[in-house]
């Protein structure tokens, strides 16, 4: 008689516009486990994806199953999301560049808009120029601002009857997010149901309310984009599981995922509350249009080479986005743009104390060294205070979050050992002197010696050893004009740090980080902040820099 | 005649004067339009002997709608009328000085294809032409769309495309440069009248350069003729085109061209079609390098390594050895290949 073996397999699947990572989970000794995970360009197809997986399978799973993975992942549960492969593009018409315009802006693009235009009256363009570059350019949506809601400005509807003017009849829907006092006139410019009024984003000249209008343009870029798909966008997909870890850990988590077109930015409550933006341009293709990002790019990172070659380089990333840095300088040089991106991700919005940050996206989650991906997000995001730090290597989080509520909570508690790779703790502070100690910390950890005070001087980062599973309290007493973020009660803060592929993370770098004027001493500061990263380090020791 | 349809869009109030069926040249016109001119005032409240405020009451025209000379604009009920004085585009009324904004249309203009072709589909946002040539697609570009012939400006596809190489001959014309064009090159060429060029690679700022020097002439007055555009085939930095593509395009050296640079297409008419370029590329293939240090640099891909394989830069990615024709060899990451198959004739 003959017994058939069998097993069950889920078919976890992240598509994006330039790269695809898939992973097998799988039981192992009655636990549910990450067995397989691939990562190929999208281009190269669903055949060649599974062809992979089904090679690691062989190499690993029980040899009994020999000959029918392709059949077990053929009716594996799948569970996918994907990013939007059109970005939706849309106009931005307003009164000001600086006003509206710019607050407009904002909020499209933190909607996940691509705004391929913005016209404003003080835009240096005539009027003749203005109407002709409305009537040529072909969107997804128009988006009108102007007028503060107290007042009736005629302007405002001038650039309302400029959008009606280049518009074709029954063509993109029309946004009216200005002046309140306007709402009617303006929507009655266009057909009925093609206009709608939302909450002005800048009200007076004092405020900013973009979240009416980020609302309402995220739900109409679901709409555009994927219709009948939407629980699967990346965009969607995400946050939610994002939010469910926050519930599930009580920690306040920040997710931030470059990808090659776009980045996405989520912000989850320890209630599992979550706010998020997609940048439609943050993700590495974006990088060239970052202002003087070349520059940048080069003074930031001392082995991404002169600013020339880091320009092409950041334009290959856009043409050619499923292709991989071969040598060291590219490698720096995008990381360094990965880097900036970040920055950029994280600059509108006081983000406020965190307690884990979750890195996503190839060039974080899938750098080559664990050191390379603690410092995208620690130059990038700035975490000020005692800080988790992990990436999401398997891309896991994505398809999870395009289940159910109910089901991805299962999924987070099932797959707790592969979800997260963590890289340790990290210790930011902010202020102190240069060069003058900022703080002293002690690390405690049960069963070791007593480690420390160890002394962190302004502008330098220092990492203690700690392995992952591992936690450790710490005793940190800050110098005069040194803070953590919050409010200070006692002259010690105690905390708890939990270790990681990197360790425990002690940065006095300040926010942002200051650099030095002068190229020699810029290039000693940060190849040795790189060195104190990437250095292995025997336990019981700190790395220095 | 390929299967390549190329959809040329039209601005808001144009009209196509093509049908459906019909053969077009490459400077054939295939659609006209007004385009809107400089804004003009025009007094509404005087005329109707209203305030300014009040004449507002008496607008019958709504604001961005499209108005034709002598249509009204506003009228009260004691038959005093304001109209139109052009056909023209009608924008906003000042209710502090009790006038219309207007832009008039201008001249009509002709909208012109740039490609050869048959259309296929003629509606008010856009005319589908197929195309009667074959498609090289680049990797990114710069310009609107223009026409000419193709001259191959270089004789080897490592070569950079010198400012020397411009001459009067090359007015008018598509130049296929090698790996690099200066942006004193780009500056003469514009200068000399040619349309176009197709590029292995060009470096960022040789692109900035010449586009800040177009800019400055713009500033200064100077007159800058015609359209023009660049097409990058392999990517930016100083990068040789792939050898069988530029054999490909000596082969047509003399041949009608339609170059978008925005848009990193090519069509080539009365042509074979080009060599092929394919993703994933298997042992034996003959394969082009996408990135540095072997961007551009052609070769066989001897062996593909089983599993990953840490790339010098670090990331662990599936590999291939690969002999290049310029005598290196080297491990490349198989998503930084390309495989190039000589075409097969359509």
């Amino acid at each position: 008689m003959s017994v058939t073996i069998d097993t069950e397999l889920a078919l976890l699947v992240d598509t994006g516009t330039a790269w695809t990572k898939a992973g097998v989970i799988g039981r192992v000794r009655g636990r549910w486990r990450l067995v397989a995970h691939a990562a190929q360009p999208t281009a190269w197809g669903e055949e060649e994806l599974l062809r992979r997986l089904v090679e690691q399978l062989a190499a690993t799973a029980d040899t009994r199953l020999t000959g029918r993975f392709h059949e077990l992942l053929a009716r594996a549960t799948r569970v996918e999301c994907r990013t939007a492969v059109r970005p939706a593009r849309l106009v931005v018409v307003a009164v000001s560049r600086e006003l509206s315009g710019s607050a407009a802006r904002r909020a499209a693009e933190a909607a996940g808009w691509h705004v391929v235009e913005m016209v404003t009256f003080d835009d240096g363009r005539t009027l003749a120029e203005r109407v002709a570059l409305l009537q040529s350019t072909v969107v997804d949506a128009w988006l009108l601002a102007g007028g503060f809601d107290e007042g009736r400005s005629p302007r405002a509807l001038e650039a309302a009857a400029l959008v009606a003017a280049a518009r074709r009849p029954g063509g993109a829907p029309v946004v009216w997010a200005g002046s309140s006092h306007l709402a009617g006139e303006v929507t009655a410019l266009f057909e009925d149901g093609a206009a709608t009024a939302v909450g002005n984003p800048r009200p007076d000249a004092r405020r900013d309310e973009p979240s009416e209008l980020r609302a309402h343009l995220q739900a109409l870029l679901r709409r555009t984009v994927a219709p009948e798909d939407e629980e699967r966008l990346t965009q969607v997909a995400l946050p939610r599981a994002i939010g469910a870890l926050a519930a599930a850990t009580g920690f306040r988590v920040l997710a931030v995922d470059v990808g090659a077109s776009s980045a996405l930015r989520v912000l989850a409550e320890t209630d599992g509350t979550t706010h998020s933006r997609v940048h439609a341009r943050g993700g590495l293709a974006g990088a060239a249009l970052l202002p003087g990002a070349p520059g940048r790019v080069s003074r930031i990172e001392v082995d991404a080479g002169e600013e020339p070659a880091v320009a092409d380089l950041l334009h290959n990333l856009r043409a050619r986005p499923a292709s991989v840095p071969q040598t060291a300088e590219e490698l720096a040089a995008t990381q360094a743009a990965a880097r900036l991106l970040l920055a950029s991700l994280v600059e509108d919005g006081a983000i406020g104390q965190l307690d884990l940050v979750v890195g996503c996206g190839r060039t974080i989650a899938a750098a080559p060294h664990p050191g390379q991906a603690m410092r995208m997000l620690l130059d990038g995001v700035r975490p000020v205070g005692v800080t988790q730090l992990a990436v999401d290597a398997g891309a896991l989080l994505g398809p999870l979050g395009s289940l159910t509520e109910a089901e991805i909570s299962e999924g987070l508690t099932l797959l707790a050992d592969d979800l997260l790779v963590p890289l340790g703790t990290s210790v930011v502070s902010r202020g102190g002197d240069p060069g003058r100690v900022a703080m002293r910390v002690t690390v405690h950890r049960a069963g070791w010696p007593g480690h420390g005070p160890v002394e962190v001087r302004t502008g330098q980062v220092l990492v203690v050893p700690l392995p992952r599973g591992h936690e450790a309290e710490l005793t940190i007493e800050l110098s005069a004009g040194v803070s953590l973020g919050a409010a200070r009660r006692s002259p010690r803060i105690t905390a708890t740090a939990t270790g990681g592929t990197v360790g425990l993370v002690l940065d006095a770098r300040g926010a942002p980080i200051a650099l030095p004027r002068r190229a020699d001493d810029r290039r000693a500061v940060v190849a040795s902040w790189s060195d104190a990263l990437m250095r292995e380090a025997p336990p019981g020791s700190e790395r220095v820099a | 005649m390929t299967g390549v349809i190329h959809s040329v869009t039209l601005p808001v109030g144009s009209a196509p004067v093509v049908a459906v069926g019909a053969r077009v040249q490459p400077a054939d016109v295939l659609a006209l339009r007004r385009p809107p001119t400089d804004g003009v005032t025009l007094q509404i409240a005087a005329p109707l002997r209203r305030s300014a405020s009040a004449a507002r009451e008496c607008l019958v025209a709504r604001p961005g709608s499209t108005l034709q000379r002598g249509d009204l604009l506003a009228s009260d009920q004691h038959g005093r009328e304001v109209r139109a004085p052009h056909a023209c585009l009608f924008l906003g009324y000042d209710p502090d000085h009790g006038t219309a904004l207007l832009s008039p249309l201008g001249d009509e203009e002709p909208i012109v294809g740039h490609v050869r072709g048959r259309v296929t589909r003629v509606t008010p946002s856009a005319i589908d032409v197929r195309v009667a040539g074959a498609m090289l697609t680049g990797v990114g570009g710069i310009g609107s769309a223009v026409h000419g012939k193709l001259r191959l400006a270089v004789d080897d596809e490592g070569d950079e495309l010198r400012a020397g190489a411009i001459d009067s001959e090359a007015t008018g014309r598509i130049m296929v440069g090698g790996s690099r064009a200066s942006a004193e090159t780009l500056t003469r060429a514009r200068a000399m009248g040619v349309a176009g060029m197709v590029l292995g690679g060009v470096l960022d700022k040789d692109l900035r350069d010449f586009e800040a020097t177009q800019q400055r002439r713009k500033e200064g007055g100077g007159v800058v003729v015609g359209e023009f555009s660049v097409l990058l085939l392999e990517g930016y930095g100083k990068i040789g085109m792939d050898p069988g593509v530029f054999t490909w395009l000596r082969a047509h050296d003399g041949k009608m061209v339609s170059l978008f640079g925005d848009d990193a297409r090519l069509y080539v008419y009365d042509a074979t079609p080009p060599p092929v370029r394919r993703l994933l590329p298997t042992a034996g293939d003959h394969v082009v390098g996408t990135r540095r240090p072997y961007a551009g640099a052609g070769g066989r891909l001897v062996r593909i390594f089983p599993g990953l394989h840490v790339a010098s830069s670090g990331p662990a990615v599936r590999a291939g050895l690969v002999r290049f024709e310029d005598g290196r060899t080297g491990i490349v990451p198989l998503a930084n290949l390309e495989a190039t198959e000589p075409a097969t004739r359509a």
